[in-house]
């Protein structure tokens, strides 16, 4: 069986480089995370190849180390990549840092503004904000939302007790209120079930994208985008309230769950862990996927849940992709943009499994019932906010992370201590690159 | 052991009258590494000396501004990197006098007529000679809370050994004295080996105790190479990144090469970090400085 | 201890075997661990009690070597039916194979296997043969300040990578040497020089002059004598310092995490980066684990009479 197999593999191989050495114009790559998406994307540039000549190679990297990879290459001026897919917290970076072409006319030309959800359009292409600038075409719409178990929510006996204790129907969670009742109704730790799970990973931006859910529902912000201000909004009475409801969050969820992003988040739902379980959107396929999730049948979604004054956003996630400055086949990749954002592309993207963040596909009904989870996410879609975008962004992360982690897993201190910090912290980071001298 | 004292030729002996002369053989045969080395090893450290004096970015195009000592103030001053530290201490104690009691305890077992003895000594020399980085992916898989062997194995439920915020270093630790301990042993065998036989012969008709042979005998004839291997293990295991980078991410298990890797790598701030980088390299020097005055001292016993 | 026959003292030694036994086989219960991980059905690798015996199967690797994604709906039947053998595995996994028209998409692991190949061997080439002539210079030349320079030579060694990676990105990048081979073979090639100074040292100081004395009053010149003396006589220490040297570079983290990507990047920093999205399938990563550590596991046997010397820079020898 060992030399059956190893022929096999032995004949694709050979296949493979006689495909190379055959078809071809150029090579182009282009750099994303690992995850299932890129994958949905590896196989929309086949036949982008099998169009036009141009092979391109999908190159991929884990989400904990992605942001230093591409980060590296951009400012080793390297040409090891053609286009990248990146977060849209990058954009000042790479568009100051000169790594991004400009796109601005590109995006002009083909009216991508009218095309792509607004929300995409000003997260994962301008810099800065309302600048008209365009760095980026916008390729992975993402945001958070939450998986549940629907056999646990729908069970009569649960539903029954739940009314019992809560005096309301026991249904996906409407505010953030009602999320923490069915948190803290499911926490059964002498069953091996748990309430919820959330993000808390202290590394890059877990923790900053699990606690944002609660502080934009809640009506907060992490500070005014143009003048930089963060004093008395990032620690406001609102910000503060959210942050502690996120810890109240904490409380149901697995045992230790302080170091969770969204493969533990996955793995709270495929171990039946947890009744709910926050992740991006864009996790949620091997979650459907019967060969990688045993409760796959019975595992629904909902979006992020309003705050206590109505507010309803969640966290964006998501990327945009970028021209690098330092590639030597510009004019390749951009021929390739061109197809990309074909409104027979886009549609064909979504089929295979990418989040378009076109509008018209969006809107469609094939793409709203395509999935469980795409209705929730194209509702999502429409009201997301994001982090600072700024170049120094890695620097505010890991402020947040030093601030936040310690109170929300570490029981250090109290929410406005910690906020209190983070203001100072962010101010004192944004005095030193001179935001505040303008 | 080999005496360390050779005789020489002289360099112009006489096959310096064939050929090249041993002079220039010698120029030739050792100039070219030392020149290596200058370049690839000292050269980027007074290049990074340099920059720990700017507020250099290498992420962006604008120019380094000289800003004398304040990197290393504002690093001395700065509670996190303390921390940092303060973790890396902690790490490095653990993990080395694990390896120490665990090699040498294995050690005194081996040091005896054993079938298969060369076999399992082998066997058990395996695990130093992995990828650090590879090691601390697979046990990733040992010690997950859920299907890990390891919690199944000792009946510790769903402990969560990389999450929780306290035990992730030692879990990180336990996987450093896993690979490691194996070096101590091998180290702690040469140096029974050489421990004459009838130092023991003559303890036991004195009646000595265990105990007495061992403090009195076995430890201090065994200690000084048993130094070495903790010095040796004392430096490395505070260079560590590999292990605990890919095993662990939180702040309670932030060992200082992760602290300079992430502000050189992730921050960019690229003057700031080669501040740090010479507060570490310092260190390591030092401790280096000793290393090889012990290895030294045993290699001309 | 061995002297002394008494009872107690049999005993002892029993005691002793037994628990040798047992921690040697503590001690290799991860490495079988992650081994058979690499050989069971997905299903198996993460159950709870842990499955210790199994129907093995080769899936694992196929998956390793292909590139693949995640299924969104179930296969159809018949191209299901019309899948060669080992393309039914992948899709019995809940995934299916990517395609350039007919060509199977290979994964990156085999050109990072290549890549870490390549990058080893080179360097271990470069560093032990620079690494003999010093030595035998060492060795057999008066030197001003020899301790002071063994010393220098020995410190680079002990340099932490990331402090060394700060400066060497800088430079890299100013010549655009970032993410190539040759980038890193330097790199391995300073790292390991110093190791094989020191070993190859030791060596050369075993060889007893006395034999290049007698080719040199033969009439070699003293280049002939090391060619044609020295170096098959210190052909057993060269062969043991490069397997070290090769294990060290093949082993090596943290420059290739650093001053790599998609063209130089080795096999170290790439099988942790399988960990992929949403759920994690362990037996890819036991499988592309496994035939990493293969070779390492080889050259340790290979090596088993000069670890002891390796490990301490030449500096005890058994």
């Amino acid at each position: 069986m060992l030399r059956k197999s190893l022929a096999g593999l032995l004949a694709g191989v050979g296949m493979t480089l006689a495909g190379a050495a055959t078809a071809h114009a150029e090579d182009l790559t282009i750099f994303w995370a690992e995850w299932d998406p890129a994958n949905y994307l590896q196989e929309l540039v086949n036949e982008y190849a099998a169009e036009s000549g141009d092979t391109i190679t999908v190159e991929t990297t884990p989400w904990s180390d992605f942001q230093t990879k591409a980060f590296t290459e951009f400012n080793a001026k390297g040409d090891a990549y053609d286009m990248v897919v990146g977060d849209s917290q990058w954009l000042g970076a790479g568009s100051t840092g000169g790594h991004y072409v400009d796109l601005t006319e590109f995006f002009k030309k083909n009216k991508l503004d009218e095309v792509m959800a607004p929300a995409t359009v000003k997260y994962y292409a301008e810099y800065p904000g309302n600048s008209g600038k365009y760095w980026a075409v916008p390729l992975e719409g993402d945001a958070v939302g939450w998986a549940y178990r629907k056999d646990w929510f729908e069970d009569p006996k649960e539903k029954e007790a739940f009314k019992a204790k809560y005096g309301y129907e026991l249904d996906v969670p409407k505010d953030f209120k009602q999320l923490r009742d069915i948190a803290e109704f499911f926490y059964r730790p002498d069953e091996k079930r748990y309430g919820i799970a959330i993000y808390t990973q202290t590394t890059y931006d877990a923790l900053a994208m699990g606690f944002e859910n609660a502080l934009f529902s809640y009506g907060g912000e992490l500070g005014d985008y143009t003048t930089y201000k963060v004093k008395d909004i990032i620690n406001s009475p609102v910000a503060i309230e959210a942050l502690e409801a996120y810890k109240e969050l904490y409380k149901f969820t697995p045992p230790n769950w302080g170091n969770t992003f969204f493969q533990e988040d996955n793995q709270a739902i495929t171990e039946g862990l947890a009744a709910m379980s926050m992740n991006y959107f864009a996790f949620f396929p091997s979650l459907l996927n019967e060969a990688t999730n045993p409760n796959a049948k019975v595992t629904g979604f909902f979006a992020n849940p309003a705050g206590p004054r109505g507010d309803q956003f969640a966290a964006l996630g998501g990327q945009g992709i970028s021209i690098v400055s330092y590639s030597k086949k510009q004019d390749a990749s951009m021929k390739f943009l061109e197809w990309f954002i074909k409104d027979s592309t886009q549609k064909r993207w979504a089929e295979l499994g990418g989040y378009t963040a076109s509008q018209a596909v969006l809107k469609s009904p094939e793409f709203q019932n395509a999935t469980p989870y795409n209705k929730a996410f194209y509702e999502t879609m429409f009201k997301v906010k994001d982090f600072w975008a700024v170049p120094e962004y890695a620097e505010l992360l890991t402020q947040l992370n030093n601030r936040l982690g310690p109170y929300v897993v570490g029981d250090k201190g109290t929410a406005k201590e910690a906020l209190d910090g983070l203001a100072d912290d962010w101010t004192a980071t944004f005095t030193k690159y001179g935001r505040y001298t303008n | 052991m080999a005496t360390a004292v050779m005789t020489r030729l002289d360099p112009q002996s006489r096959a310096a009258a064939r050929g090249w002369s041993d002079l220039s053989i010698r120029n030739l045969f050792i100039l070219p590494t030392i020149a290596f080395l200058i370049v690839f090893n000292i050269f980027p450290l007074i290049y990074s000396l340099g920059y720990s004096f700017t507020d250099y970015r290498a992420s962006t195009n604008a120019p380094a501004n000289f800003i004398g000592l304040a990197n290393y103030r504002d690093l001395l001053n700065d509670d996190f990197i303390w921390n940092n530290f303060i973790v890396t201490a902690k790490y490095v104690l653990v993990s080395v006098s694990g390896q120490v009691i665990v090699g040498f305890g294995i050690a005194l077992l081996l040091n005896r007529a054993i079938p298969f003895k060369g076999l399992i000594t082998t066997l058990l020399l395996l695990p130093m000679m992995m990828s650090m980085a590879v090691v601390g992916l697979f046990w990733k898989l040992l010690y997950d809370p859920s299907w890990g062997i390891i919690n199944y194995v000792f009946r510790l439920g769903d402990f969560a050994w990389l999450s929780n915020r306290d035990a992730a270093l030692y879990a990180v630790a336990i996987t450093d004295i896993w690979m490691w301990s194996p070096f101590v042993m091998l180290l702690s065998l040469a140096g029974l080996s050489a421990v004459p036989k009838h130092l023991y012969e003559a303890a036991a008709i004195d009646r000595a105790g265990t105990w007495y042979t061992f403090t009195r005998i076995t430890l201090p004839l065994v200690a000084p190479i048993l130094l070495i291997a903790i010095i040796f293990r004392t430096m490395e295991a505070f260079k560590t990144f590999d292990l605990a980078y890919i095993m662990s991410s939180q702040d309670t298990t932030e060992l200082i090469s992760i602290k300079l890797y992430k502000m050189a790598f992730q921050e960019w701030q690229t003057g700031k970090s080669s501040a740090l980088a010479y507060i570490v390299l310092i260190m390591v020097l030092a401790i280096t400085n000793i290393y090889v005055k012990y290895l030294n001292r045993v290699k001309e016993r | 201890m061995a002297a002394v026959k008494s009872s107690g003292a049999l005993v002892g030694n029993r005691l002793a075997i037994t628990a040798i036994l047992v921690i040697t086989i503590v001690f290799l219960a991860p490495i079988y661990w992650i081994a058979s991980t690499a050989f069971k059905p997905r299903a198996l690798a993460t159950t709870v009690p842990p499955t210790v015996f199994f129907q093995p199967e080769i899936t694992p690797f196929i998956k390793l070597f292909v590139k693949r994604v995640q299924l969104t709906k179930p296969v159809d039947p018949a191209v299901y039916e019309a899948a060669p053998w080992w393309e039914k595995r992948i899709f019995d996994n809940g995934e299916r194979v990517l395609r350039t028209g007919p060509n199977v998409q290979l994964s990156a692991y085999p050109s990072r296997f290549m890549n870490s190949l390549i990058i080893a061997i080179t360097s271990t080439v470069l560093a032990v043969g620079m690494g003999t002539f010093t030595a035998y210079g060492f060795s057999r030349f008066k030197i001003k300040g020899e301790q002071d320079l063994l010393f220098f030579i020995l410190s680079t060694r002990m340099l932490p990578p990331v402090v060394v990676a700060i400066p060497m990105f800088l430079m890299y990048r100013a010549v655009g040497m970032t993410d190539t081979h040759i980038g890193l073979i330097v790199l391995y090639t300073a790292f390991n020089l110093s190791f094989s100074v020191w070993l190859m040292k030791g060596f050369m100081d075993e060889i007893p002059k006395e034999y290049e004395e007698a080719a040199l009053v033969d009439g070699y010149t003293r280049m002939q004598a090391f060619f044609k003396i020295v170096l098959p006589e210190a052909a057993t220490g060269i062969a043991a310092t490069a397997v070290f040297c090769f294990i060290t570079a093949w082993n090596e983290y943290a420059f290739a995490l650093i001053m790599t990507n998609r063209r130089a990047q080795t096999a170290p920093p790439f099988i942790p980066s399988q960990l992929g999205s949403g759920v994690i399938d362990w037996t890819v990563i036991a499988a592309g684990t496994f035939l990493f550590l293969l070779p390492v596991a080889i050259f340790t046997f290979a090596l088993r009479g000069h670890l002891l010397r390796g490990v301490t820079f030449g500096a005890i020898r058994k």
